[in-house]
């Protein structure tokens, strides 16, 4: 278990640290699904040829954020987590999609409550305002094959590393 | 001089410029990287702008946000009732969700404006604003919208680092991640892909105000 209760960071490398867990989370739900999911799987379920290509790209930019957030981590002298073993509970694409859209939610929410804990560092905190950029917009997508409003709020819900625990902590098995 | 009155003038200064260079009605793409560079030289994907000193204080920084909040729900206020969208991919309607947008920028311009005001600062107030090629098309539409969006998310990441309050810099992603979602909806009705790359690209003002400075009448 990477993420600890708190509601505040010691260090600039905790709140990457914080990031990198939740961004291990959203790589590997992705590799892992769209190994099983085949785009002819997709489009059996009712869904675009395009979703899977797009399912494709946000894999890849949580690839890439896991690789930038190690780099740094490293470079800064601290120890980047690793991924754990999770268990997302999906047993179809329409659950996968589902859970898809939690997970991004949740990672916008999270970077959001965590920014404040950058204000000291400009580079980081405009470094982590950039991925959370992309997770708003993998969540309004999402949100929208899910049949939800892309953008269901004028003000987007902030969340304390406390609350998202409470969320993505059953995904983590070990 | 005041933060709007200093963006007002650049503004200025920039449309004559790009008026010389005949790029009135091209300049919708982002600009190019000029004035970024790398802060952290080994992972290349991770940019802050450097720029001078932009932002004298947080009341600077929430001056610059209202400004382009004001052009934006001018522009969506005025011209979402033009035209009938249809429906998006989703099978959701576009001029609803179009409808959720303006709204949202119109509670930015409150939020901001409030806030300002409490913190004892002067809230720039809306401008006159050019929309005539904009309002010209559904095409011109959504392609406008997706551009004021686009630079909007950038403009609050190359913004955000000069704000000291850590409550305003929570606000501030409160809100730029909304106009993320917006873009990243805009550019799906755009037909273009809805996130474009792995990383936002955080913009200074000068780079902002190329976009955004025609939009000024």
């Amino acid at each position: 278990m990477t993420i600890r209760a708190q509601t505040t960071f010691e260090e600039p490398v905790d709140v990457l640290n914080y990031a990198l867990t939740l961004e291990h989370l959203e790589y590997s739900f992705y590799r892992d699904g769209l190994e099983q999911f085949a785009e002819e799987d997709f489009v059996d379920a009712g869904y675009a040829a395009v979703v899977h290509e797009y399912f494709g790209a946000i894999r890849d930019h949580e690839l890439e954020h896991v690789e930038t957030l190690t780099t740094v981590i490293t470079d800064l002298g601290g120890e980047p987590v690793e991924e754990a073993e999770y268990d997302f509970g999906y047993t179809d694409i329409a659950g996968f999609i589902g859970v898809a859209q939690a997970l991004e939610n949740t990672g916008v929410s999270a970077y959001q409550g965590a920014a404040q804990f950058l204000i000291d560092e400009d580079a980081l905190l405009t470094a982590a305002l950039t991925i959370h950029g992309v997770e708003a917009r993998h969540a309004a997508y999402l949100n929208g094959l899910n049949g939800a409003s892309p953008f269901p709020d004028a003000v987007n819900p902030t969340l304390t590393p406390d609350e998202v625990l409470a969320i993505a902590g059953p995904f983590i098995v070990s | 001089m005041q933060i709007h009155e200093r963006l007002l003038a650049e503004v200025s200064a920039e449309r004559r410029r790009l008026s010389r260079r005949g790029m009135l009605s091209g300049s919708l793409k982002l600009a190019g990287g000029a004035a970024i560079a790398l802060s952290l030289s080994n992972v290349p994907a991770l940019r802050t702008p450097v720029a001078a000193q932009d932002f004298a204080s947080d009341l600077d920084v929430l001056n610059y946000a209202l400004t382009l909040e004001h052009l934006e729900y001018a522009f969506y206020r005025d011209g979402v009732g033009l035209f009938d969208f249809g429906t998006d991919g989703f099978g959701q309607s576009i001029n609803d969700n179009l409808a959720a947008v303006r709204d949202h920028e119109g509670a930015h311009v409150t939020t901001l404006t409030d806030t300002i005001t409490q913190l004892g600062g002067a809230p720039v107030a809306e401008q006159v604003y050019n929309f005539t090629d904009a309002y010209a098309s559904v095409d011109g539409f959504i392609a406008t919208a997706a551009a004021l969006e686009n630079t909007g998310v950038s403009a609050y990441d190359g913004a955000a680092q000069f704000i000291t309050d850590p409550g305003l810099l929570t606000a501030a992603g409160s809100i730029v991640a909304v106009e993320a979602r917006h873009a990243s909806y805009l550019n799906l009705i755009l037909n273009e892909v809805p996130f474009p790359a792995s990383f936002e690209t955080p913009l200074t003002m000068a780079e902002v105000l190329e976009i955004a400075g025609p939009f000024f009448a």
